[in-house]
């Protein structure tokens, strides 16, 4: 007997996630006008908006000048990418904690496949409920509680605070679209691509590829999914090229398959700064985080391939800036170099300064020198092992035989024994 | 590490082939060796003399030994003329 095993994708969607992390404790921020502010030295381009600012007409990546036009009363909110690098990490790992293989949209969106789940939980009721417990930092069933509610003495994190929204569907895109009509607490799931005919076609702006068309399909009064599955795939290839042809794809139930993030270590070194810090006292901060990460045991000899820098700035907010390094390293001289410039970039003085290795490298850089020299090598090979051996055994460890006076007739004349320096 | 450097420098250059003192049993007449410790002398290869420092306070004057033991060493033993004791040396 065959048996025929359904896909089930659930997506987990977390409402405004950046500006509830922003705002942190501050929840009276949310019942009102706020968006999050632009970063600075970047685009001035508002962030995610409060239900109240949607009333005054202020949207997602609205100038900022328009939005306060449009609200006067407009708050806003410094944004904290540290912190939402932070919580959303906190998200993934406690769905990685029921056993998901998780595929990270946006901050706030993550979908996984529940096929393997559902034996473990039960049921797929039993897979929302436990993605929901995990979630929400409860623990069903006698486990571990696994978001951790924050530093000690402060407020409880972010993510508890957050009401997650789950969805399941057959596609990627039909889960969203469940999870984005489900309510809190009551987690909805679309059978099927007939399902969301009536729904709008701003769903189409929660997937990256699809984002830009909601504005041009509504000026051609194409508003429901329906009638975006209605057009012929030729007429939308014809005018909104490969993104419409994935729009068609998704709205007609065909999605790609789900590309789940390998669970990853994290490494990370952090540093208080005493006061306010810039310029060189900063750089010298820098320096010593990149000495202490290299010197991390867990790092296990592997070379770094991409860091994440972040800063807590004294104005408020925070900072974060993702290096990606022309070639995997873990020489110190040139981490400084390539990190160094990058805390130009700083808006305002940091009191706290983070450094965090977020891809490895192979164990050795592939690097190799202009000119192969082999003796320069051997050379350096054997000071490294002069080194150790005097630190196991003591300075008499490593000697050299130094020929004094070969020919004399008294043989301890010939030649001493005197201390090895490479 | 930077102490046991201080340590290495501090101890400088050593000697190789310090002579060790050695218990020799020599005929009278010659000082042809028979007995190192405790090995039998099977055979001479070889016998020079060293005089060196005979300018100075402390001059040296050896008489060298290259011998074969019965168990099969080849050993150089040396009588030092000067203080009257023998040594052995590689």
């Amino acid at each position: 007997m065959r048996t025929c095993v359904r896909t089930v994708i659930v997506c987990v969607l977390l409402p405004r996630f950046e500006l509830v992390v922003a705002a942190g404790g501050r929840r009276e921020l949310l019942g009102s006008p706020a968006t999050l502010a632009p970063e600075a030295g970047r685009e001035q381009l508002i962030g995610e908006v409060s239900p109240a600012a949607e009333a005054f007409g202020v949207r997602r990546g609205m100038r900022l000048g328009e939005a306060l036009a449009r609200c006067t009363t407009l708050a806003l909110v410094p944004p904290d990418p540290m912190g939402v690098a932070d919580t959303w990490e906190a998200a993934l790992v406690a769905l990685e904690g029921i056993g998901a293989e998780v595929e990270p949209g946006r901050p706030g969106l993550a979908c996984f496949d529940s096929r393997g789940l559902a034996r473990l939980h039960g049921s797929l009721d039993g897979v929302l409920r436990a993605a929901y417990a995990a979630l929400r930092g409860e623990a069903p069933r006698g486990a571990r509680r696994v978001i951790p509610t924050g530093r000690r003495g402060s407020a409880p994190s972010p993510i508890a605070r957050l009401v997650p929204r789950l969805g399941a569907g057959p596609t990627r895109f039909l889960a969203v679209a469940a999870a984005s009509r489900a309510r809190a607490r009551k987690p909805e799931a679309v059978r099927g691509p007939r399902e969301l005919a009536g729904e709008p076609v701003e769903l189409l702006a929660l997937r990256e590829e699809t984002a830009a068309l909601p504005g041009p399909l509504a000026r051609l009064g194409i508003l429901t999914l329906g009638d975006l599955a209605a057009l012929p795939r030729d007429g939308l290839a014809d005018r909104f090229g490969r993104a419409g042809l994935l729009a068609h794809d998704l709205v007609s139930g065909r999605d790609g398959v789900l590309v789940p993030r390998r669970p990853g270590e994290r490494l990370e070194e952090s540093l208080e700064l005493p006061e306010s810090a810039s310029g060189q006292q900063l750089e010298r901060g820098l320096g010593m985080l990149i000495d202490r990460l290299l010197a991390r045991r867990d790092r296990r000899a592997r070379t770094l391939r991409a860091v994440v820098l972040s800063a807590r700035l004294v104005e408020g907010g925070t900072w974060r800036e993702r290096v990606v390094f022309r070639e995997a390293l873990a020489d110190p001289a040139r981490m400084r170099l390539a990190l160094g410039g990058r805390l130009a970039l700083l808006p305002a003085p940091a009191e706290a300064l983070r450094l965090e290795a977020d891809r490895f490298g192979p164990p050795h850089p592939e690097s190799r020198a202009l000119f192969e020299d082999g003796i320069a090598e051997r050379r350096e090979r054997l000071r490294e092992a002069v080194g150790q051996a005097r630190a196991v055994a003591g300075p008499e460890a490593a000697l050299r035989v130094l020929p004094v006076d070969l020919e004399s007739r008294v043989p301890e004349r010939r030649v001493v024994l005197a201390p090895f320096e490479a | 590490m930077a102490r046991a450097g201080a340590r290495a420098a501090s101890s400088g250059p050593r000697r190789l082939a310090r002579p060790q003192p050695s218990r020799v049993r020599a005929r009278e007449n010659d000082g042809r060796p028979l007995v190192v410790d405790g090995r039998m002398v099977e055979a001479v290869r070889e016998s020079w003399l060293v005089e060196d420092r005979w300018w100075t306070d402390a001059p040296l004057r050896r008489r060298y030994w290259e011998v074969v033991t019965a168990c099969g060493r080849d050993l150089v033993v040396f009588r030092d003329l000067v203080a009257g004791r023998w040594y052995s040396q590689r």
